[in-house]
């Protein structure tokens, strides 16, 4: 029996596009219910005691989920949950249609504006990253991943202010209140963007001051990001 | 005039939907398919914004079934207990099954291969207009599916209603 049913989902996905492979999970593209659909497996680590294998990967898929339904409700944009398996550990994920990564789009918008770069042109896109994580941020989620490749910028209509940003990738992500958990959230997301995007420090800090207005609680956050730009992501483990 | 939708991790098994308004017979109907003479699950269609929120109820129902993990005694009744943002079962029947007093019913049915008489016998029980399922809109009640469902202003303004209520049916085993 556990046999076969694990055999239904990847017969499924061995005729699906691997978009991508992780050390944590494989990301597929295929058609499912008739709607382009993102399948995220998790498969089993062969390093791992199977007994607690089977238990860290099934509550980073639980979690996962609701991170996702927790963000949705507050009215943050992530993908549609369309179905899970949680016998073979896959999500079935909307397709963000039609939308490039943060990533590129600074990447792109920068190119664009050699040989006398300028980084104006994206701060509004990073005043509403900043205002993004800090609702996101206030309903208690804290995303665990954050990097510019994580956000996706979907057309929802005609031109570029109609742009909307989709968070994606709650693999690590946990529900926490604590100042101290969010402010390492932006700290690996300032990490993650200064090495992607060099020379963009007042890029950041505009994000960082939108974060700072739009949240009720930033004041906490912040405090804890300067903190934590001392002494690096881990807490130390002395006393 | 019936829709059918394959369910690709299932190959050959498809989900037929077929649309009735005005329909006479409702109390009928319903001790037909509690009592196995109408194998097909019949839905109050006033609390669906899609066909889409069905084949994802039914996808669900058949991959539950094929790991015996159904909490329901039957495919049928697990397709509308699927339906429900809740994990109460008589609730989830009550809300998504037709009652007594209903003059509409969208059936369901899950089939492996030639299901044409099955659909036959069907359409031959109901006492009804079978119309078109592009019709499903007109008949859903959109205030009551936003309150069953607790779609929050924001959500629904940020992807519609649809992706609101079929996230919420996909998450409702671990929220």
């Amino acid at each position: 029996m556990e046999l076969e049913k694990n055999m239904v989902v990847s017969e499924f996905l061995s005729k699906g596009s691997v978009l991508k492979q992780g050390a944590e999970a494989r990301v597929y593209r295929d058609v499912f219910l008739g709607r382009s659909t993102i399948i995220k497996e998790r498969f089993p680590k062969k390093y791992r005691h199977p007994l607690l294998d089977e238990k860290l990967t099934h509550r980073r898929t639980v979690q996962e989920v609701r991170s996702i339904q927790r963000c949705r409700r507050a009215g943050i944009p992530t993908p549609v949950v369309y179905f899970v398996d949680y016998t073979s550990h896959c999500i079935f994920l909307e397709d963000i249609v039609d939308s490039v990564t943060v990533r590129d789009h600074i990447a792109a918008t920068r190119q664009r504006s050699h040989p006398s770069p300028t980084l104006v042109p994206l701060e509004p896109l990073a005043a509403r990253v900043g205002r993004v994580l800090a609702r996101m941020h206030d309903e208690d989620v804290v995303h665990g991943d954050l990097t510019t490749s994580n956000m996706l910028l979907r057309r929802s209509g005609d031109g570029e202010a109609e742009l909307s940003l989709v968070l994606i990738d709650f693999g690590l992500s946990y529900i926490s209140a604590l100042p101290e958990d969010k402010g390492v959230d932006l700290y690996v997301l300032e990490k993650a963007f200064l090495s992607t995007h060099p020379n963009t420090e007042p890029l950041f800090q505009k994000l960082l001051e939108s974060y700072a207005a739009s949240s009720k609680k930033s004041s906490a956050v912040i405090k804890k990001l300067d903190e934590v730009r001392l002494r690096g992501r881990k807490r130390s483990m002395v006393g | 005039m019936h829709s059918s939708h394959p369910l690709e991790l299932f190959p050959g098994r498809t989900v037929t939907l077929m649309l009735f308004k005005c329909v006479r017979n409702p109390a009928e109907l319903r001790r037909s398919a509690m009592g196995g003479q109408i194998t097909a699950a019949l839905i109050n269609p006033r609390m669906l914004v899609d066909p889409f929120q069905v084949i994802v109820a039914a996808n669900k129902a058949v991959h539950l079934q094929t790991i015996g993990k159904m909490k329901t005694r039957s495919l049928n009744s697990e397709i509308i207990f699927n339906l429900s943002p809740t994990n109460n079962i008589s609730e989830a029947f009550k809300r998504f099954g037709i009652s007594d007093a209903d003059d509409s019913v969208l059936v369901v049915l899950v089939a492996t291969g030639d299901e044409s008489q099955t659909l036959a016998d069907i359409k031959e029980k109901v006492d009804g207009e079978q119309v078109p399922m592009e019709e499903l809109p007109t008949l859903s009640d959109v205030t009551q599916i936003r309150k069953l469902y607790k779609v929050t202003p924001q959500e629904e303004k940020m992807g519609g209603l649809l992706d609101s209520v079929v996230c919420k049916m996909a998450t409702k085993d671990v929220m």
